[in-house]
């Protein structure tokens, strides 16, 4: 067989090599990184183990409700704080894979030698990340709405979830894209994320019998998953205003603007061939 | 008129005080393919990253289509390229892949869809443009990363090893689309490789590399010249006038005689002097007549050319001492 490569059609590709603008290119990244997530099947399993803990956490509560050892509006914070802590979980877990993996499969190389700026080829990376966080807020709705019925937090617990959610996903989803950066090794990459992961959400953990002194309030308002979840806590179930511990929100604000605003600005120092190498 | 499409003066990149590429200069024009030899390890592509502005030089100069390497925003849109071992998204199809890439250059949507079915067909994938890229041969893998290099129809197409892993009519395919991507398209391709009967064949110009330097540059006969490769005949007389042969051409200044054991008959004759092509056959023209004078009858007669591979070892082998 004898293949020929025909002369471009005038009209369609000369115009591709004056750089034809109106597009964004970031656009194109973020809608092709959610295809590579979703039609994979990587979004849909971590979706489908995310379905299956929640189920069983939410069967666990109304349990617990029903014998009267949790109160209604302790049952939906616990699971609201369960969907956005495991939510943004899976965020970090596909951001930590961005840029490690594909230097891994060997497909960065050829992202590279096109025009499309760094940062715009991490800020795809970053919404497709963010998409994951979305989904599972969406699939935890039913569960919460299951749990809130009769209280009148319905509304709010949805939009505290939804806020504190997405700025944690955007801060630890950033913090995910700079671990997977500095990491030649995929594997590297997603252990020192969920590592990251689990330090962050331990202190949430502690029973609330322990004594809390000054050392557990210090570790809180530091960490942005617990800070955030403290937040969700002291309006759903001690009824606090929302203007009230606003700055239990710092940490997660300030988490997102400095790692976001790191990915943005180190962008095109990030995003290279392999750790390590002066890439232009 | 052809114009020059790739320039680079004295590139030099060094990792960690370790240099990768010395001093490297290259030029090419317009329709040119150039073959970028060397063993492994020779630097050819880093150079080709380099000329891609996937790495930035530690000093030297280059441009590309006339973009000097300060723009490699321009560069990126006037190069394809076709980097080595370069991965693929299995559970995309290979149309998906061409659209993806169509769109980063700032095709629409409908473009996109009309130039990814323009390349599949180009490189005899239009029947397998919707299967996805898992259920790919190794060849049509590299095919598809050629039809993704020319998705922006470019002035420069960087090839490092196409045809690495490919059998031997998958390799044939790979050099015809090459070919036809310098003349159809007139794009300049530099064509990294181990084949060197292929460069041979294809390759208007070669660069030898070795231990990140240039050895030699230049049109294929050239670099033989310049390797000074002997250019050997085997002379074929009867067993009984072979040692009266020997003595006849013994006093022939710059030509060197051996025997082999299997075949006591034959005479292996070289000439290691410089000179030209013609100043080889003159030199052999001279030594049958002298063998014919002699009246020793001569039954068989076979001059061999140089050929780029003896030059690539001849050359890579002297940088290695």
């Amino acid at each position: 067989m004898t293949l020929q490569v025909a002369p471009p059609a005038v009209g369609t590709v000369r115009d591709v090599r004056a750089g034809a603008q109106g597009q964004s290119r970031l656009l194109v990244v973020a809608e092709q990184e959610c295809r590579d997530l979703w039609t994979s099947g990587r979004g849909l399993i971590l979706l489908f183990l995310f379905s299956v803990l929640l189920s069983g956490v939410t069967y666990l509560t109304s349990t617990n409700q029903a014998l009267n050892f949790l109160e209604q509006r302790e049952s939906v914070n616990l699971v609201l704080q369960f969907a956005v802590a495991v939510g943004v979980l899976a965020t970090l877990v596909v951001s930590a894979d961005g840029i490690s993996g594909e230097r891994e499969r060997g497909t960065l190389e050829t992202l590279l030698v096109t025009p499309v700026p760094r940062r715009s080829i991490i800020g795809g990376k970053l919404i497709a990340a963010l998409s994951l966080w979305f989904a599972t807020f969406l699939v935890s709705i039913p569960y919460v709405w299951v749990l809130a019925r009769g209280v009148g937090i319905l509304g709010r617990a949805l939009a505290l979830g939804f806020c504190v959610g997405t700025l944690v996903a955007i801060g630890l989803g950033s913090i995910g894209l700079l671990i997977s950066a500095a990491c030649n090794s995929n594997k590297t990459s997603i252990a020192a994320s969920i590592f990251l992961l689990l330090i962050l959400f331990a202190p949430t953990q502690l029973p609330s019998g322990l004594p809390q002194g000054w050392f557990f309030e210090v570790l809180l308002r530091a960490n942005p998953v617990a800070s955030g979840l403290a937040y969700i806590s002291s309006i759903l179930v001690e009824g606090h205003d929302w203007t009230q511990d606003l700055a239990l929100l710092i940490t997660p604000l300030l988490t997102a603007i400095i790692a976001g605003g790191a990915l943005i600005l180190a962008g095109p120092r990030l995003v290279r061939l392999t750790r390590g190498v002066n890439a232009g | 008129m052809t114009s020059t499409t790739v320039e680079a003066v004295r590139l030099t990149k060094h990792y960690d005080g370790r240099s990768a590429v010395e001093d490297v200069s290259v030029s090419a024009s317009q329709g040119e393919i150039v073959g970028l030899l060397g063993p492994n390890g020779a630097g050819k592509t880093t150079t080709i990253r380099l000329l891609t502005t996937v790495l930035q030089p530690t000093s030297g100069e280059f441009s590309i289509a006339g973009y000097p390497a300060t723009s490699s925003t321009e560069i990126r849109r006037c190069v394809g390229v076709l980097p080595e071992s370069s991965g693929y998204p299995a559970h995309q199809t290979g149309a998906e892949y061409l659209r993806f890439y169509a769109r980063l250059y700032g095709v629409s949507r409908s473009q996109a869809r009309s130039l990814s079915a323009e390349l599949l067909t180009a490189v005899g994938l239009e029947d397998r443009g919707e299967s996805r890229i898992s259920t790919y041969s190794r060849g049509m893998r590299q095919r598809l990363g050629i039809a993704r290099a020319m998705i922006n129809d470019p002035v420069v197409v960087f090839l490092d090893e196409p045809t690495l892993g490919l059998d031997p009519a998958g390799q044939a395919q790979v050099l015809d689309l090459i070919r036809s991507i310098a003349k159809a398209r007139d794009a300049t391709v530099v064509l990294s490789t181990h084949l060197l009967p292929e460069v041979e064949e294809v390759c208007s110009k070669v660069v030898i590399l070795h231990h990140g330097r240039v050895l030699v540059s230049g049109s294929v006969g050239e670099v033989i010249k310049t390797a000074l490769i002997e250019q050997s005949a085997q002379l074929r007389v009867p067993l009984d006038l072979i040692e009266r042969a020997r003595n006849v051409l013994a006093g022939f200044p710059g030509l060197t005689i051996n025997q082999t054991a299997e075949q006591p008959e034959v005479l292996i004759l070289a000439v290691d002097r410089p000179g030209t092509d013609s100043t080889h056959r003159e030199v052999m023209n001279e030594v049958l007549a002298a063998v014919t004078a002699a009246g020793i009858p001569v039954l068989r007669f076979e001059l061999e050319a140089a050929r780029l591979s003896d030059a690539f070892l001849k050359m890579t082998n002297r940088g290695v001492t």
